[in-house]
């Protein structure tokens, strides 16, 4: 039992992780339908930076969120640079760009910062404390406060803020939106800053339990990817409860029933059996777009 | 004479390159006959790929996935129950159409996005899927092949041919792939001109009016994912015979994005361009860092930074790039290029009905 | 003394078709013109060349000032509300979300208060379903919502794209009474595109007649209103 209550536990820390960068991925599909298959190496390029800064002895409360406003202007400046040029484009080239986009950021972090794993060390040690007779990690509950704590904070911002508004508005009803004033083509690389930023936090939460690395977000976006279908991909409430699933049920599974070599798959079972079942998700609405 | 007179000059092209290729081997070393048998093989799966793609518009991003269910099933037909090596080819093919096939089924409910998600997920899986079952697919490691000897037919051709040069294997692997090549082609050729290539255009342009006119949607889309994965199957089939082995990290999410990626260049929906694809597959990852730093106008110091960050960086910018100016690919500027000088040379009259002029010939 | 919005030998289409061929009209600080005309003569056409929707030839004055090569969000925000054929109802947010949209760029916040209790008291419904999705109002709680986050926007000319589509004609006696209010008022000038010629030659005091992209007939919307052969050739009643 005590097993189990720690599987949950350290399910629902992995949950916070996935529900980061799977929210990331719904704030790009929200603004413009599409998924940025590039969200996990730029999440882990903010990582690299974040490592970078406290290497040179910067403290890990300074760096940390030094680094989601790096992040933030990288987002909007691969926005204009990158994406804009092809906003109106076909599906497939889009997914051929941001896929591009993601070699470009594998290649120049491996080019930069190495490929040798660095130990990225959390300042939440790794001792545990007693909950419920079972034992969690400070480290797992830090995740766990962490990406609570950034998700209210994006929930904050889109529903009550006048900023929130523009962008949700722009999203949903661009051509509607620019008769009111909003300038929708700023607020789709707000959009992306403030997902690149998201996604920087699951990066800097994972850091310490795998190792740094350039590939080290390739097995997290397949998890995310999952969170985002489940939870439903246009919706960021999907996302965080779609998370949560989908890091407790892994962790149970991969522990229980089909061993941990085959977790990813369970995420891909996950995928397609509810793109097969509901392709909406839980939350998510109908793909329809408004003006 | 008056019908060579007016056949397009691209059939005289045509001929010329099929001659390049059939000549290609007595004219290099073996080591680089084995790397154009590598472009071979990626234009197979290209052609295949094409087909999905361009024609009946579905997007998939885990062809690579679909490569190692080919090479998988004819090494473990040829390992453990030594079936001749040839016999495994179309084997591999059926069998991977087959899954493609079935692929194709749950596809069909799946927009274009979801379903790049969805082939992306399976391309990146894929491999830890693969290493699963030890005792069959032997894990981590793979299978080791040995590369089959030419038959006896051929090496007296070849030495006839070339003076009396020996035959290797590779040389052997790169004839089989050329006539595989040929023949696919020839079958995807005739796919595309009659009724199944017309309505899976039909059903690529606009989906609910194909349905109206009565064509079977569901029907021709999965038969394309059929078709797309039995290229695949073959395709991977060849290539684990003529690199000499199959392994879990042999076919990775890089390779099925390079195989998309090869297809957009190449040009969609074009028969000519999957032979464009496949060069640029394999090409343009090795080539891409020289590119950069070749080009004149590029400053020392970027083009020296790219240089060193490696293939990787120069191949993402270069496809980037390549999309924002030119998605439709090569062939599709070579045929707007085309299409531009006919009508310059034709005069102003026609430009108003913006059709070809039926005979490219007369000036 | 110059118009408030002048447009002169406006020409615009989509792709190879031309709607517009040369449309100049003009309209006065603080008036109601209507743009009269058949279905497909161009009065949406004119009303998007103006808030830059569609590329156009010509010219457009709005304050003394060219709105060339203007992006829309500038455009409007430069003083011109623009209501649009089908009302442009944000449907994915609430009502109060909606009217919050109209006023987010105004700086004078004690005003923009005042300003939603004036709306409110215009549509009463407003203030009831503020917390609702705007998905769930009906046609004439929808224009409602359209005119009153207009009219948070404080501009100087409102334009207006068949405001009585739909309505039931209470509804529409309504609010076009309530448009009369805001015209005089906040000194808001409106451009009226209509299809109900007669209505909108009531409230107006110029109209001009679209007949495909040209103006056939200009003149005073009294004068209008009581020549028949007009009312006939154009405006079908």
């Amino acid at each position: 039992m005590q097993e189990f209550i720690q599987q949950v536990v350290s399910g629902i820390a992995s949950g916070g992780i996935f529900a980061s960068l799977a929210l990331a991925l719904v704030l790009i599909y929200n603004a413009m339908g599409l998924v940025n298959f590039a969200q996990g190496e730029m999440a882990m390029f903010a990582t690299f930076i974040a490592y970078t800064l406290i290497s040179h002895g910067v403290n890990y409360f300074i760096a940390f969120p030094l680094t989601l406003g790096l992040a933030f202007i990288g987002g909007v400046l691969i926005e204009r640079a990158v994406i804009r040029p092809v906003e109106r484009a076909p599906v497939l080239t889009l997914v051929i760009v941001t896929l591009g986009l993601a070699t470009l950021i594998n290649g120049a972090a491996g080019f930069l910062f190495g490929y040798t794993p660095n130990y990225f060390s959390s300042p939440f040690s790794a001792h545990t404390v007693n909950i419920l007779g079972a034992f969690a990690s400070y480290q797992d509950l830090s995740v766990i406060a962490v990406s609570g704590i950034v998700l209210v904070a994006i929930y904050l911002l889109l529903q009550r803020t006048t900023l929130g508004l523009t962008l949700r508005a722009a999203a949903h009803h661009p051509e509607a939106s620019r008769l009111l004033g909003v300038r929708v083509s700023w607020m789709l690389a707000l959009g992306w800053g403030l997902a690149s930023a998201v996604g920087a936090v699951s990066g800097i939460m994972v850091a310490p339990i795998l190792l740094l690395e350039p590939n080290m977000m390739q097995t997290i976006i397949i998890y995310a990817f999952a969170a985002a279908v489940l939870g439903g991909i246009d919706s960021p409430l999907g996302a965080v409860v779609g998370g949560l699933i989908v890091g407790v049920t892994v962790n149970l599974v991969g522990a229980y029933v089909v061993g941990g070599d085959l977790e990813l798959a369970v995420a891909l079972a996950i995928i397609i059996g509810v793109l097969v079942i509901k392709p909406n998700g839980l939350f998510g609405r109908a793909a329809a777009r408004n003006v | 004479m008056q019908r060579l007179r007016n056949a397009p000059p691209l059939y005289f092209l045509g001929v010329i390159v099929l001659l390049f290729f059939i000549g290609l081997p007595t004219v290099v070393s073996s080591f680089q006959s084995s790397e154009w048998t590598q472009v071979l093989i990626f234009a197979i799966v290209i052609m295949g790929l094409n087909i999905l793609v361009g024609y009946s518009g579905q997007i998939s991003l885990g062809h690579g996935a679909l490569m190692a269910v080919g090479a998988y099933t004819s090494a473990i037909l040829i390992h453990r129950y030594h079936v001749d090596y040839l016999l495994t080819i179309p084997i591999a093919g059926l069998l991977t159409g087959l899954v493609g096939f079935v692929l194709g089924i749950p596809a069909l409910r799946l927009s274009a996005l979801y379903l790049a998600l969805a082939t992306f997920a399976l391309a990146v899986v894929a491999p830890s899927l693969i290493k699963r079952p030890v005792q069959l697919t032997g894990g981590v490691q793979g299978i080791l092949l040995t590369p089959p000897d030419p038959p006896q037919f051929a090496k007296d051709g070849f030495a006839a041919v070339t003076g009396g040069l020996g035959m290797t294997s590779d040389q052997w692997m790169y004839y089989v792939s050329l006539v595989l090549a040929l023949s696919l082609f020839w079958l995807a050729w005739n796919i595309v001109r009659h009724r199944p290539g017309r309505a899976m255009r039909a059903i690529r342009d606009r989906e609910v009016a194909a349905a109206a006119s009565g064509i079977n949607v569901a029907a021709y889309k999965t038969m394309a994912f059929g078709i797309s994965a039995f290229y695949a199957g073959i395709g991977g089939a060849l290539y684990g015979l003529s690199i000499g082995f199959v392994s879990p990290d042999t076919f990775p999410l890089a390779l099925s994005f390079q195989l998309l990626v090869g297809a957009v260049i190449g040009g969609l929906a074009s028969i000519t361009g999957p032979l464009v694809g496949g060069i640029f597959t394999f090409w343009l990852p090795i080539v891409s860092s020289q590119f950069v730093a070749s080009q004149p106008w590029i400053p020392a110091g970027i083009a020296a930074a790219f240089k060193n960050a490696g293939p990787q960086v120069s191949y993402g910018a270069l496809l980037i790039v390549i999309m924002i100016f030119a998605p439709n690919g090569v062939v599709g500027l070579v045929t707007v290029g085309y299409a531009r000088l006919q009508a310059r040379l034709r005069g102003a009259g026609d430009r108003g009905s913006g059709q070809m002029p039926s005979d490219p010939q007369t000036v | 003394m110059t118009a408030l919005l002048e447009l002169e030998e406006v020409r615009c289409g989509y792709g190879p078709t031309s709607v517009l061929h040369g449309v100049s009209l003009s309209v006065p600080d603080g008036g109601i013109v209507s743009l009269l005309g058949a279905n497909g003569a161009g009065k949406t056409t004119t009303l998007r060349a103006i808030t830059g929707g569609v590329p156009w030839t010509g010219e457009i004055r709005f304050a003394g000032h060219s709105l060339r090569h203007k992006p829309t969000e500038d455009i409007v925000r430069g003083g011109i509300a623009h209501v649009p054929e089908g009302r442009g109802i944000l449907t994915e947010l609430t009502v109060d979300e909606n009217l919050r949209l109209g006023e987010h760029t105004r700086k004078d916040r004690a005003a923009v208060r005042k300003d939603y209790d004036r709306v409110f008291e215009y549509f009463p419904v407003l203030r009831e379903r503020r917390k609702l999705s705007a998905s769930t109002l009906s046609g004439g709680e929808q224009q409602m919502l359209a005119v009153g986050r207009a009219l948070l926007m404080k501009p100087r000319l409102m334009l207006l794209d068949e405001p009585s589509l739909g309505l039931a004609p209470i509804v529409v006696r309504s609010i076009f009474e309530i448009i009369r209010n805001i015209n005089e008022a906040d000194h808001v000038a409106v451009l009226l595109v209509e299809q109900n010629a007669r209505l909108a030659l009531e409230i107006s005091t110029q109209a001009y007649v679209l007949e495909v992209g040209r103006i056939a007939v200009h003149g005073a919307s009294a004068d209008l209103k009581g020549d028949d052969s007009v009312r006939r050739s154009y405006l079908g009643y």
